[in-house]
């Protein structure tokens, strides 16, 4: 990398010698398209290429491994690109001829499933844009770089990331949101224009950071920053200059009361679950996975399961909801009401019980409470929305950083991630939906 | 792993052990567990399929798996022999079958496999995709921790 910034500093100094070095060829990479874009792998990587079909299929394989195949006396695994990075692909027939990239990487022979496999194409590698956070479709992990060649965007895959054995892959996956969320967008803070400039170097103010930790396991980051200047400036002003600090737990608590998203520990109100339904981007497919980690004793998990039943009479809806607190989660599958304090839009889909009124069974049924660590590896398929509201907050910024990075692997491109009315998405690559009382955030461009 | 699979182990660990033993059994407090682990020198496995894929696993030391095998036989067993290995091994499927039979009756379907049973120092279990639900259990021949890891077929 460093080499190709110095070439183009030089190419740049000398601009007589520019066109000569942009056209010096010393990168050949194989092309081909997926879902309409088209992609290229160095050619080093490229064993060959070929097409085939009828693959063996292997049982109990991750889902875009389409199968084994066997070439030439040589049994080769067969990953299918576009299922990989949840790409629509045409559903072609058993019998049908898939365009097949034979890689190699390290000692490993795939290959893998593409649209259509283009030509060769030679470029300089000082033209090797680095990739930018919200290009494409894919997991930014995965492109080396961009190049443009006779008019055409090439998106560069890193095939040795991509089929990297797991624990290779884990340290880069990590350190890159890392890098993304160093510092809190400036939309971030444009969100709260009340904020006054709160220096960070006040002692105080990193007092407060250090025992909201400790008491509430609260950690402030990029991810709730600008509620917390406000919040702090706000906490100031209210109280005398020696009482700032918080000395014990319900200080800390009376701290972050005006944190919590509305309808907390409740369903949710009949006007919150409008907002959140016009905030959310459409589904057309009919079928729904959602992802609910930290659902508590799953009050909000009961409010969505009965929205999207409500918007979606005829769709499959699935939503893993997941908290470590065992206590609150044993209790959520099971839970009773009474009719009167449930509004309205509630009743409908409830039965009564022998201890009173419980949610019916396709509403259940559609839920699966789990007793779960987000900070372990999260077995949820990729989801439409994932349903955080206040949970990310309370995890160390290290943690954070993993479980939002687990969020953009999870969520499908379109789909939404929401999060707490306090909180805000710190990392590029997401569109705020503009509603007030409610945190959503689609993926993609 | 889901919550409605906790209880049935809870319990049948607990009234099977109480019953085998003949004692007073404590359960210490749950807890999930997803890195590698050491094993304590006596592991009976059972696996589980059927709706979901998954794992119990009853770890327990040396001295205890014998005691503990000594109380179910009624005699004093001092080697880890066959009639021990077969004692923990009918213990584990005590417990997982009772625990299935719950299950089922709450409406989930579970099948077993066969126990097996791994002896040896310096084990270790390395799974770190799974995560796994700790019940410690405190009985008055030393402490048998039960391991369970589930998860829905997708």
């Amino acid at each position: 990398m460093s080499v190709q910034a110095a070439e183009r500093r030089e190419a740049d100094a000398r601009p007589d010698d520019k066109k000569e070095r942009a056209e010096k060829v010393d990168f050949k990479m194989v092309t081909f398209s997926l879902a309409g874009k088209e992609y290229g792998i160095d050619i080093m990587n490229v064993k060959e290429i070929a097409s085939a079909g009828r693959f063996t299929y292997v049982p109990n394989a991750a889902p875009f491994v389409r199968g084994v195949y066997n070439l030439r006396g040589d049994i080769i695994s067969i990953i299918d690109l576009r299922t990989m990075f949840h790409l629509p692909a045409g559903r072609k027939d058993d019998d049908a001829l898939e365009s097949l990239l034979i890689l190699r990487v390290g000692d490993h022979v795939f290959g893998v499933i593409v649209d259509n496999i283009d030509k060769v194409v030679g470029v300089s590698s000082a033209g090797i844009q680095p990739p930018h956070p919200i290009f494409g479709d894919i997991n930014v992990k995965y492109i080396k770089g961009i190049i443009e060649n006779l008019g055409k965007l090439y998106i560069i895959l890193n095939v040795e990331k991509l089929f990297a054995p797991k624990s290779d892959e884990e340290p880069s996956a990590q350190a890159a949101p890392a890098a993304m969320m160093a510092a809190p967008t400036p939309a971030a803070r444009d969100a709260f224009p009340g904020a006054a400039p709160v220096d960070t170097g006040d002692v105080n103010a990193d007092f407060i950071r250090e025992t909201l930790f400790a008491f509430k396991r609260f950690g402030v980051s990029a991810v709730n920053e600008g509620w917390f200047k406000a919040r702090y400036a706000e906490w100031c002003s209210s109280r005398a200059a020696a009482d700032v600090q918080l000395k014990e737990q319900t200080e800390a608590d009376q701290f972050l009361e005006p944190f919590y998203s509305p309808c907390t520990g409740e369903l949710w109100s009949e006007a919150y679950a409008e907002a959140m339904m016009a905030a959310l981007p459409r589904i057309n497919s009919n079928s729904i996975n959602v992802w609910n980690p930290g659902c508590g004793k799953g009050y909000e998990t009961y409010s969505m399961a009965v929205m999207l039943r409500r918007a979606y009479p005829e769709a499959r809806i699935k939503i893993w909801a997941n908290d470590s607190d065992l206590l609150a989660i044993s209790m959520a599958p099971n839970m009773v009401f009474t009719p009167e304090d449930v509004p309205e839009m509630y009743r409908e889909m409830m039965v009564k019980g022998r201890n009173g009124y419980t949610f019916n069974q396709p509403i259940k049924d559609s839920i699966f409470f789990e007793f779960h660590d987000v900070m372990n590896s999260n077995p949820v398929p990729p989801v439409d929305i994932v349903l955080s509201r206040d949970t990310v907050s309370f995890l160390s910024s290290a943690d954070q950083n993993k479980l939002l990075a687990d969020f953009s692997e999870k969520a499908k491109q379109g789909g939404a991630v929401i999060l707490g009315s306090s909180e805000r998405m710190p990392s590029d690559g997401w569109n705020r939906a503009n509603v007030e009382v409610v945190s959503v955030y689609v993926k993609g461009a | 792993m889901r919550v409605e699979y906790i209880n049935p182990f809870v319990e049948s660990a607990f009234n099977v052990m109480k019953e085998v033993l003949l004692a007073d059994v404590k359960r210490g407090e749950l807890y999930l567990k997803s890195t590698s682990m050491p094993v304590m020198g006596v592991a009976a496995i059972v696996g589980l399929a059927g709706d979901v894929e998954g794992r119990v696993l009853f770890d327990m030391d040396r001295p205890t798996a014998l005691k503990i095998a000594s109380a179910m036989n009624g005699e004093e067993i001092t080697t880890m022999d066959d009639l021990a290995k077969a004692t923990i091994t009918e213990l584990a499927n005590m417990i997982t079958a009772q625990a299935v039979t719950k299950l089922h009756e709450l409406g989930f379907r579970f099948d077993l496999t066969p126990p097996a049973i791994f002896t040896g120092d310096n084990m270790e279990v390395s799974n770190q995709d799974v995560e796994a639900l700790i019940v410690p259990m405190e009985t008055p021949q030393g402490k048998v921790e039960i391991n369970v890891a589930i998860r829905e077929r997708a």
